[in-house]
C-alpha cells in the first residue's frame, strides 16, 4: 500500500482529470438553469411573484404554527 | 265603458312601469361597465407606478425574493423563532468578510513575527558560533 511520490502525483493527476470535466458539466448545467428560470421569470412575472406570495404566505403560516 | 277606461289606463302604467325598469335595468349596466372601466384603469395606473414588469425585468430573482417576503410577513411568520434564526445567519454572514480580513491580517502578523524571529535567531546563532570559534 505505500506509494511513492510519483505515483502520488499520478494519481492525483488522474483524479483531476476525472472530476474537473464533471465539474465543468455541472457548471454548464446550472448556468443553463439560472438562464432558463431567468427566462421564465420574465415571461411570466405575474405568476411568478403571485406563486412567490403564497409559497412565503405558507411557510410564514408554519413558522408561526410552530 | 268605465270597464274600458280601466284596461286603458291599467295598460298605460304597466307601459310605463315596464319602460322605468328597462331604464333602469339600462342604468344598472352602465354603471356597471363605467365601474369596471374606473377598476381597470386604477389597476392599469398602480401596474405603471409600481412597474412591477420592469422591476421584474431587472432584478428577477430580488422581486421574487421580495415577494416571498411579503408572503411569509402576510403569513404571520415575521415574529417566529425562524425569523430569529434566519437573522442571526444573515448576521454571521455579513460580518464573515470582516471576520476573514481580520484573520488574514492576523495570521501574517503572526508570520511576519515568525520569519522576524526565525533570521534574529539565526543572526544570533551565527554571531555566537562566531563569537565562539
Amino acid at each position: 500500500m505505500d506509494m511513492n511520490p510519483q505515483q502520488i502525483q499520478d494519481r492525483a493527476r488522474e483524479i483531476q482529470e476525472r472530476i474537473v470535466p464533471q465539474i465543468e458539466e455541472a457548471r454548464r448545467n446550472l448556468v443553463d438553469l439560472n438562464t432558463r428560470t431567468i427566462s421564465f421569470i420574465r415571461a411570466n412575472p405575474g405568476t411568478c411573484l403571485i406563486g412567490a406570495v403564497a409559497m412565503g404566505f405558507l411557510i410564514g403560516k408554519l413558522a408561526s404554527r410552530r | 265603458m268605465a270597464n274600458y277606461e280601466n284596461t286603458q289606463s291599467n295598460g298605460s302604467q304597466s307601459s310605463t312601469g315596464e319602460a322605468g325598469f328597462g331604464h333602469r335595468v339600462d342604468q344598472i349596466g352602465s354603471d356597471a361597465a363605467h365601474l369596471w372601466g374606473n377598476a381597470r384603469s386604477a389597476v392599469t395606473d398602480l401596474g405603471q407606478t409600481l412597474d412591477l414588469k420592469g422591476r421584474v425585468d431587472r432584478n428577477p430573482y430580488g422581486m421574487v425574493a421580495a415577494a416571498l417576503g411579503v408572503g411569509y410577513v402576510l403569513g404571520g411568520g415575521l415574529f417566529t423563532p425562524l425569523t430569529a434564526r434566519i437573522i442571526k445567519l444573515g448576521v454571521r454572514l455579513a460580518a464573515l468578510p470582516f471576520v476573514k480580513d481580520e484573520l488574514v491580517g492576523m495570521a501574517e502578523a503572526a508570520l511576519q513575527g515568525y520569519q522576524a524571529g526565525v533570521g534574529q535567531g539565526g543572526q544570533g546563532g551565527q554571531g555566537g558560533t562566531g563569537k565562539i570559534s
